[in-house]
């Protein structure tokens, strides 16, 4: 007999051991299951978050992340258009110029990313895996209703505590060409032509002057990058590079990537051209 | 005397054009001590007379002869408490403009703002003109200044001159021995000269101030040293 | 946000070789919308001073209209240019005189002494701490990163055509980085006997 059993240690082992478990489903669940996040020790989190969200004095304390973008997707006779910038800001400071805002859950699925970049990208990936496991256990890829459905009711168990998205889903299903909005606020939403994002106003502007559906695939692309570049001119939260998807019957294609200093003297020397066309006249 | 009905308010002309209160000022200055101002090549020397009617008094420790800031001082003739107060104006302008522009007060400027208050005071209610005449010295942008400052407002860029009691003896005087590749040390042994000139009695180093300002700046000469210019004088 | 980048914008100035160089964006904005791409935020108070004022930009044409004021007060009531070095103490205690409510400026002093034609450059914050060191100065919203790029490029010594190679890659590697500022710039180059005033090409978002 060795002296653990005399003392009872048996017990004790297991006893660690269950502890152990146990933490680690409590303060790592989304090791086990990543659809749970830690969230503060409170009874009713979503209520009581508001109260840890300020200091002593009131005063909001503010994470900085990611916020500025512009995202914006249509669709039209040849499918559905995505077209996003590219930079990244935390607060006043650029943090990347090359952001990738366009997620390609599979080949037949893409997302777009606006809000909270850590958000959008934990998110996206958990729905990533998700769309692969009905895919293994229904022997048929998933309907982009379901998906953009998954993904609303995701983040509505976290609605109140500040998670920050603002997605558009692309796809082509059974049904033909998708296209759906989904935010943090729990919103679903199938439409046509959506923007999203700080500089959507701006990029609204371009798109819904210039949106047929009748639009060519090189029409459609290129008022999706004009769109973007306007916006990116505009708004200081968005800029870098214009990155222009197309999600066809076969999947989706990446049609290019564009600087927008590129972008900017090619229109602006069309601009000229043409003035000096009239001036002429 | 018709100029009389004139004279209870400082701010009225009289029927010929004069405001009788400021030449009251300028006679006061007229009838004061003594005072000569003469530039030289490489400075400027002010001096006066600084006479006291007691053997009881105590002399070198009140002076007429006041530095403004490092590279300005000034004199007068005329009433010494009026003097005082516009030392004390002249000194605030010059250290108001220094922490402005952190830059010395140039001369002309000094002047200028002196004048201005004198100015003020010839066109005020319920206040009397400066009863004193200033001379000004300092030295900026390498060259050596010498102004005039009368109870009107009026100032004067000078060479040499004199002010109070045989002022127009003075200025004779130095018409006549003033030049202007004059060296600083001829320039003060001319300054004494001119005091001497209408001085009544002994002249002595208890009884005179002198004030010098060449490229160190501004200083009052010591008892001593004007003692030793004193003993050239024959 | 501070209300210093309500309306974004950066500025530097460096010493060269006889020169020297002060260089500024060109967006105004209000917060994140840009309004305009050609907002002037540098000027000339003399044929060889300028100053350049990032910050508010209410702030920045009174501030500026006020100095001109005052400067041409000076120069009239004392027949003389002011030199940098007294434009800079002015300034000064111009913004200090509203140490309670200030004008939300950090100007940026460029500019060489009317008669030694010695290089003057000064920048303060906006109560007027001046700062003078011998090599840049900076201001605005980017003036972290234009700090990080004039450590890496300045270098003493500079003539005229490398001052401005120097100042403007600094400017536009700053401002690239910053969300409120860039959409253009100039960069003016002051000589004994001229300036020269360049716009550059840049990114615009």
């Amino acid at each position: 007999m060795s002296l653990s059993e005399l003392c009872g240690m048996s017990d004790f082992d297991d006893k660690i051991n269950s502890e152990y478990r146990g933490d680690l489903n409590t303060f790592c669940g989304n090791f086990t299951n990543n659809l749970e996040l830690g969230v503060p020790p409170f009874s009713n989190p979503a209520k009581n978050f508001a109260s840890v969200s300020k200091d002593e004095f009131g005063r909001e304390i503010k994470i900085q992340f990611d916020h500025g973008t512009t995202t914006l997707g249509f669709m039209y006779q040849g499918g559905v258009v995505l077209a996003v910038d590219s930079r990244a800001t935390g607060g006043q400071f650029i943090g990347s110029q090359t952001m990738k805002k366009i997620v390609e859950i599979n080949d037949f699925l893409l997302g777009t990313l606006a809000g909270g970049a850590a958000d959008c990208v934990y998110w996206d990936r958990v729905l990533a895996k998700q769309c692969r496991m009905y895919e293994l256990r229904n022997r048929e890829r998933i309907s982009v209703a379901a998906a953009s459905k998954l993904m609303s009711n995701m983040v509505y168990n976290y609605k109140g505590m500040g998670l920050s998205m603002g997605m558009m889903l692309a796809g082509w299903d059974k049904r033909g060409p998708q296209l759906y909005y989904i935010d943090s606020e729990g919103t679903r939403t199938p439409g046509k032509v959506f923007s999203v994002g700080s500089g959507s106003i701006y990029a609204f502007g371009v798109l819904d002057s210039g949106y047929k559906w009748d639009l060519t695939d090189e029409e459609a692309y290129d008022l999706g990058r004009r769109s973007i570049y306007h916006a990116t001119h505009r708004d200081a939260y968005s800029g870098g590079i214009v990155r222009v998807y197309h999600m066809k019957n076969t999947g989706w294609v990446h049609i290019d990537n564009t600087d927008c200093m590129e972008l900017h003297y090619k229109y602006q020397d069309e601009k000229l051209q043409k003035s000096n066309e009239i001036a002429t006249k | 005397m018709a100029s009389e009905r004139y004279s209870f308010s400082l701010t009225t002309f009289s029927p010929s054009g004069k405001l009788v209160q400021i030449e009251y000022a300028l006679a006061a200055v007229a009838a004061g001590a003594p005072s000569v101002g003469i530039k030289a090549s490489n400075g400027v020397v002010i001096a006066t007379e600084n006479k006291h009617k007691s053997i009881l008094y105590d002399e070198h420790s009140v002076h007429k002869v006041e530095m403004v800031t490092q590279h300005i001082g000034m004199i007068y003739s005329g009433m010494g408490p009026d003097y005082r107060l516009l030392v004390k104006q002249a000194r605030k302008m010059a250290q108001q403009y220094f922490l402005v522009y952190r830059e010395p007060i140039p001369t002309v400027q000094l002047v200028q703002r002196v004048a201005a208050v004198m100015q003020e005071y010839t066109q005020s209610g319920g206040v009397r003109p400066f009863g004193v005449s200033l001379l000004i010295c300092g030295w900026d942008n390498d060259r050596p200044y010498l102004f005039q400052c009368d109870p009107s407002g009026a100032y004067f860029a000078w060479k040499a001159t004199a002010m109070g009691k045989n002022y127009i003896n003075g200025k004779t005087f130095l018409e006549k021995r003033y030049s202007k590749d004059l060296e600083l040390d001829d320039a003060v042994h001319t300054a004494i000269l001119t005091l001497k000139e209408s001085f009544e009695g002994q002249m002595t180093a208890d009884n005179i101030e002198v004030g010098i300002c060449d490229s160190t700046g501004f200083r009052r000469l010591e008892p001593s040293h004007v003692k030793d210019y004193l003993a050239n004088i024959p | 946000m501070s209300i210093l980048g309500y309306n974004g914008g950066a500025m530097v100035a460096m010493k060269g070789d006889k020169c020297v160089s002060i260089a500024a964006d060109k967006r105004f904005g209000i917060q994140a919308q840009t309004i305009t791409c050609d907002f002037k935020k540098v000027f000339d108070m003399g044929p060889r001073l300028y100053v350049g004022l990032p910050g508010l930009a209410t702030d920045v044409q009174t501030v500026m209209e006020k100095l001109r004021f005052r400067k041409n007060l000076y120069e009239l009531k004392e027949n003389r240019t002011m030199t940098p070095e007294v434009f800079g103490a002015m300034l000064s205690s111009m913004l200090y005189e509203k140490r309670f409510g200030p004008f939300f400026v950090e100007p940026v002093i460029a500019g060489l002494h009317p008669t030694t034609h010695e290089p003057f450059i000064c920048n303060m914050d906006l109560i007027g701490c001046i700062n003078q060191p011998d090599d840049f100065v900076v201001g605005g919203t980017a003036s972290a990163q234009l700090y990080g790029m004039c450590e890496a490029l300045w270098e003493p010594n500079l003539g005229p055509e490398d001052l401005f190679e120097t100042t403007a890659q600094a400017l536009i590697n700053a401002f690239d980085r910053d969300a409120i500022s860039g959409w253009g710039a100039t960069v003016y180059i002051i000589e004994k006997d001229k300036v020269t005033v360049r716009d550059i090409k840049t990114r615009m978002d």
